[in-house]
């Protein structure tokens, strides 16, 4: 916002200082974001495997044959029920704890620390610890299972396809639940105590206060964290390929592993470039929506 | 009373995984071997010696440091150049410019992944450690920019004018009086991009292919993949890729959330 008072010399200075920084940025931008980006477009009008140096032009056929693959449908229904079950149950028990830690001063820099930590955490290493939990013979889960007398229920939780994508989402929640938990815990303190008073002279009960009271006031932000969880549940890929890499028998192949296999394993470049991109234009709504919202929540102050 | 004791427990049950990963280092060979995910019942540092000795985790530790400290240090500081003029500078074409590096936002990486690692390959730049710092830094820029512009966009106007009247040059407004009062906002986010790098595993699983460099994300997924996985080893592993992101994380406890709470955008 300058004013048009600034004096021309200045606003010759601030010009050439401007582009002098930001000439660096964009350009790297352009070499690894922006070129590949329109290449990706290119890429998937190809009939490329990695070698051939002139591969074929073929127009829309990497997309048509996405439209009636086979394949396709089953990893698309898989991250459906991801991204239902991945928002649905981070952001209960997020809810849920935040609500229990809410007010709680003593002790709240461990709590903190404790449920937070998953989310931070490289997915390998969580991938590897889960991998252990989950072992069919000595894992931590299934000893639990049968120390509570459900001894039946225990399996190789990755290995068996039934249990594979429940066993890995698990794990995600796990890690997911963390950040819920602190984003809603930080709104909380927004809520307006003397509202939440009014409430309970009322006789609202704690459920009707937590219900009528606490969530319209916090609904912005869950809209963000619903809005966050469907942009990246379309491009999950690091926790599944590392804990089974769309395996048992293609149980957990989702989008992302299906695309990664089909260029990265069986060579066909443009297939899974065009695989990547439809991917990508599926979260973009989501992104624009997220975008909006969060430009209104910190116009509101409420955004962090 | 009961809501503290509630709470323990959920955090102990949450740690738990983290605590099993310590424990199983901790264990004697012998040990890991009959019950190696009983808790604490040895204690040794045999599978921390073999992990960096037999597990190479010693030099995957080191290139996990050669690819995040450098692309961390140019993000923030293109970032900050960056978000700075977009946010107080006018210049020709700035919100063409604005509008292309936020767009980064609302691409994920899946979406050029594939070409990016032919791009690479043509530039000469696959398996080496400046290309993937290269990499990193890129996918850093989008929301290190948005940031920081954010940052800049809120100190006051009245401080540049002031700095103006006194004669101050351009540069020194950007040197000496706005770069001093953004250092928090640097500070989150360098804390921020420093853990995105340190835990990014597609893009040195992509662009580093050879294995002459590997850093502990890739390195802990070799190993844990490998024939007759060694456990203990591998625990010992996994707390060396975990350890530095639990150390910072309870050390800048703050600016880990707050840099994670706006970094939401980045899904």
């Amino acid at each position: 916002m300058r004013t048009s008072t600034t004096p021309p010399v200045t606003r010759r200075a601030q010009a050439r200082l401007g582009l002098a920084l930001v000439v660096p940025l964009v350009l790297i931008i352009a070499v690894f974001f922006l070129f590949p980006l329109g290449n990706a477009l290119y890429y998937s009008l190809l009939d490329y495997n990695g070698v051939n140096p002139t591969p074929p032009f073929v127009g829309l056929a990497n997309y048509v044959e996405l439209a009636t693959d086979p394949a396709l449908l089953p990893a698309l229904a898989n991250n459906i029920l991801w991204i239902v079950v991945g928002t649905a149950a981070p952001m209960l028990i997020g809810f849920a704890l935040a609500l229990l830690m809410w007010r709680v001063r003593r002790g709240s820099t461990f709590y903190r620390i404790a449920l937070f930590l998953p989310y931070i955490l490289p997915t390998v290493a969580v991938g590897v610890v889960w991998g252990w939990i989950y072992d069919p013979i000595r894992g931590w889960l299934n000893a639990a299972l049968r120390g509570i007398g459900l001894g039946g229920l225990a399996t190789g939780w990755l290995g068996n396809p039934d249990t594979a994508l429940y066993a890995v989402l698990a794990t995600a929640v796990w890690t997911a639940t963390g950040f819920v938990f602190v984003v809603l815990l930080s709104s909380l303190q927004n809520v307006d105590s003397e509202l939440l008073d009014a409430a309970r002279m009322d006789g609202a009960n704690g459920a009707q206060r937590v219900w009528y009271v606490v969530l319209p006031q916090i609904m912005p932000v869950f809209l963000m964290i619903l809005t966050l969880t469907l942009v990246g549940g379309f491009s999950v890929f690091d926790i599944i390929f590392v804990m089974t890499g769309g395996g048992p028998a293609n149980a957990t192949e989702v989008l992302g592993t299906y695309a990664y296999s089909s260029a990265f394993q069986l060579n066909r470049i443009s297939y899974g470039t065009a695989l990547a991109l439809v991917i990508s234009v599926l979260a973009i709504p989501f992104a624009v929506a997220l975008n909006r919202l969060q430009r209104r929540l910190s116009l509101q102050g409420m955004g962090t | 009373m009961s809501r503290h004791a509630l709470l323990i427990v959920l955090s102990l049950l949450t740690l738990f995984p983290v605590i099993l990963i310590v424990s199983t280092t901790l264990k004697t060979r012998q040990d890991v071997k009959v019950n190696p995910f009983g808790l604490f019942s040895t204690f040794s540092f045999e599978n921390l010696e073999r992990a960096w000795t037999v597990g190479d985790f010693g030099s995957y530790l080191l290139d996990s440091v050669l690819l995040t400290v450098p692309s961390t240090a140019l993000a923030v500081v293109l970032s900050t150049m960056g978000g700075y003029a977009f946010a107080r500078l006018p210049f020709p074409g700035r919100s063409v410019a604005f509008y292309l590096v936020v767009l980064g936002l609302l691409v994920p990486f899946f979406a050029y992944m594939i070409p990016l690692y032919f791009q690479l390959r043509s530039m000469g730049l696959l398996d080496t450690l400046i290309g993937v710092v290269l990499v990193l830094t890129s996918t850093g820029l989008s929301f290190g920019t948005f940031f920081m512009r954010a940052f800049f966009s809120d100190l006051p106007e009245e401080l540049d004018q002031a700095a103006r009247i006194d004669g101050a040059s351009e540069a020194r407004i950007f040197t000496q009086v706005m770069l001093p009062l953004a250092t928090p906002g640097i500070g989150t986010l360098t804390v921020f991009t420093f853990l995105q790098n340190w835990n990014n595993f597609l893009v040195p699983l992509l662009y580093l292919p050879g294995g002459e460099y590997r850093p502990l994300t890739t390195g802990l997924y070799l190993f844990a993949g490998g024939r007759s996985v060694d456990i203990g080893p591998l625990a010992a592993g996994a707390l060396i890729t975990i350890l530095p992101v639990v150390v910072l994380f309870i050390g800048l406890q703050r600016q880990v959330t707050e840099g994670f709470l706006s970094g939401a955008v980045k899904g």
